[in-house]
């Protein structure tokens, strides 16, 4: 309460983060890919949403508080500022760790009348997770999704950069196996693959894959 | 009439993805015939064409790009509306992944008659094949100056960056989308004419002229062959002129894009797609899961123009175009639209924001079987409350398909009050009552 008075008295607005009240996490690489997509717009708000798809990579797929402190503090913004703008876009991962491969199913109008649900509830069974869930082992999360505008192969499923369909009960059997025996993380090969194609290639320090 | 590829002439050979492919098949011609006309007269060629907008409203092109200051004392914007969210639609994905330099350079001369010293492309954040396109594509423009300082020797300098959206439909509305690339969350601004329009205050309260990427897509080919001949394409239709990408889905047997030129019957798209699969066909939702639904025999008739598919009370919209066989629940369709635009509303006005809302909470209890006697009325009043009293268009999007659905299907709502469930017996249909 006595805080919120001050802030009242002195007339300012709620300010970013301080660095020493962080835990900052961003590699060299992201501060220098933050710094040049900077360059592309007249002010540091607008690297925002680029911000947070660096977060999003850089703490594992996942933007928790701190990751949304850092955005804030590396680009001068209030925490309230950039969580309320994390919160409002559906493929920010905010609310809970979707784990490392997020099975975006689409159910939308196209897809519904091929099918979408029947592959909707097999995902579930299969793999024991309703909408909106994510298996105990961390491997995957289950998400019905609006149109993914790839309606000429409905039903479709996303998953990280590759979108499949038609899909049939075997063909979600045999991604998911490929999904299982893979390393890599599709959410955070999203994420830096956004990042990626945001930069020139000058700029570039990773690559587009 | 058949098929007319324009935009995508190209489309199935990868080699035109590359600079010298896409200047072997004719690209960049427009560019330099541009940059050595007046200003003003690239712009009165985008006016002789006829062109309107591609991204749903269709609104004339050549009025927005007249619109921007003549006499430049701040920066001036181009942004390029590729956040094709609208059900149905796929158009757009195709022409970044498969015509990328299209789209740079239809920018580029945007860019030089406007004016423009920095292009944004917004694109969807799910479009990560398409971002890459056009990466590729970006990067070599620049590697061969044409982009960036002193285009092609002249002074004309025009920078284009790529930025991902994050997953919202709403952020397709312009203002919206203007609010999200400058770092906001994607609600829409206040509009003409309670505040100015983007071509005198649009992004960072500066001249912004939008287009969406099929519009942007056209302006190589009015330059290059001239506007005189672009509206010779649609001559027959009363005020759309050139071609139009359909994307074609639901129960057809070739789903997929298909150009055509304005003026083509709706039927001969069907065709085109292979016609109905799985029986006979018992509706059309012609533009875009916000365009009103029709029935086959305003299929039958429907001829495809701006004007012209108002004549069976539907519209172009974005040209997503979704057929459905005589399987399916139109009550089921209903209730699925209801639920995206009820997901999707922003929640900044409270007609949308609650109506959307409402609207999902009774089609919820009539598919669930507990529909009451009235709730057809009642879907249409609250429809009728959204309609027009809404912040943006997404209001009016909610509203158009739903009261659509009632009056032209109002026999199988009817059924699903009065016995609880559904009309057709298709177990894929019942299989998903919630
Ligand atoms: C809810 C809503 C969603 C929209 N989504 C898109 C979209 O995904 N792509 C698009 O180009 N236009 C979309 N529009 C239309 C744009 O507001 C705008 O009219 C268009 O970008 C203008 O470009 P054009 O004149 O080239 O068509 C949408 C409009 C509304 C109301
Ligand atoms: S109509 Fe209102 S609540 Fe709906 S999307 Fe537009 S501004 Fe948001
Ligand atoms: S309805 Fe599923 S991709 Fe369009």
């Amino acid at each position: 309460m006595s805080e919120l008075i001050q802030l009242g008295s002195h007339n300012e607005r709620p300010m970013p983060p301080k660095a020493d009240e962080l835990n900052l996490r961003f590699s060299e690489q992201a501060i220098k890919e933050l710094d040049a997509l900077k360059t592309h717009y007249p002010n540091q708000k607008a690297c925002i949403l680029p911000g947070l798809w660096i977060a999003q990579r850089e703490y594992g797929g996942f933007l928790d508080g701190d990751a949304i402190a850092e955005v804030a503090h590396r680009l001068q913004r209030s925490y309230a500022e950039v969580q309320g703008v994390a919160t409002f876009y559906s493929m920010y991962n905010t609310v809970h760790n979707p784990g490392k491969h997020k099975i975006e199913v689409c159910t939308c109008l196209s897809c519904h009348f091929n099918s979408a649900y029947r592959i909707r509830d097999y995902v579930t069974k299969k793999l024991g997770i309703k909408n909106g869930e994510t298996t105990a082992d961390g491997m995957f999360m289950l998400e019905e999704v609006e149109c993914l505008n790839a309606c000429d192969r409905a039903p479709v499923v996303q998953v990280g950069d590759r979108y499949i369909g038609p899909v049939d009960e075997k063909a979600i059997d045999a991604f998911l196996d490929e999904l299982r025996a893979s390393t890599e993380s599709t959410v955070i090969k999203m994420a830096d693959q956004i990042v990626q194609v945001q930069l020139k290639a000058e700029e570039r320090i990773g690559s587009i894959r | 009439m058949a098929e007319y590829k324009l935009l995508l002439k190209h489309s199935d050979d990868p080699a035109t993805q590359t600079l010298a492919g896409y200047k072997k098949a004719g690209g960049y011609s427009g560019l330099e015939k541009a940059l050595k006309m007046e200003r003003q007269g690239v712009i009165d060629e985008v006016k002789t064409s006829g062109l309107r907008g591609r991204g749903g409203a269709g609104f004339p092109s050549w009025i927005k790009w007249n619109g921007l200051p003549k006499d430049k004392v701040k920066p001036h914007y181009v942004v390029c509306n590729a956040d094709e969210g609208e059900p149905g639609t796929f158009k757009d994905k195709m022409l970044m992944e498969t015509a990328p330099f299209q789209l740079v350079e239809g920018m580029t001369i945007a860019g030089y008659a406007v004016q423009g010293d920095v292009g944004y492309i917004y694109i969807r954040g799910e479009f990560i094949d398409a971002a890459k396109a056009l990466r590729k594509a970006i990067d070599e423009a620049y590697a061969n100056n044409l982009l960036g300082k002193n285009i092609l020797g002249t002074d004309f300098s025009f920078d284009l960056h790529i930025h991902l959206g994050a997953g919202s439909y709403e952020c397709g509305e312009e203002s919206a989308l203007m609010s999200s690339l400058m770092g906001e969350r994607g609600m829409p601004r206040l509009k003409f004419p309670h505040a100015p329009l983007p071509t005198i205050s649009g992004v960072w309260e500066r001249p912004t002229l939008i287009n969406n990427v099929e519009s942007f897509s056209c302006v190589p080919h009015i330059v290059d062959k001239g506007g005189e001949w672009y509206a010779t394409l649609g001559a027959s239709t009363k005020n759309s002129r050139g071609t139009k990408i359909f994307s074609v889905s639901g129960h057809v047997n070739k789903p997929g894009n298909y150009e055509i030129e304005f003026g083509t019957p709706l039927k001969e798209l069907l065709e085109m797609a292979g016609g109905v699969k799985g029986g006979k066909l018992k509706a059309c939702i012609p533009g875009g899961s916000s365009m009103p639904v029709i029935k086959p025999d305003a299929v039958d008739v429907a001829i495809i123009g701006y004007e012209e598919m108002g004549e069976v009370k539907s519209m172009v919209g974005s040209g997503g175009c979704m057929f459905f066989n005589e399987h399916t629940d139109i009550v089921m369709l209903a209730w699925r639209t209801a639920h995206f635009y009820a997901n999707e509303s922003c929640g900044k006005c409270t007609p949308c924001r609650e109506g959307t809302r409402w609207m999902v909470q009774i089609m919820d209890r009539i598919v669930a079987g507990g529909g009451q006697k009235g709730d057809m009325d009642l879907l249409t009043e609250v429809a009728n409350n959204v309609e027009g009293r809404s912040f943006c268009a997404l209001g009016d999007a909610a509203a158009w398909p739903m009261k659509a659905f009632i009056r032209q299907f109002p026999e199988e709502f009817e059924y699903w009050i009065e016995h609880g469930k559904s009309m057709v017996s298709s177990k894929e249909a019942l299989a998903l009552v919630p």
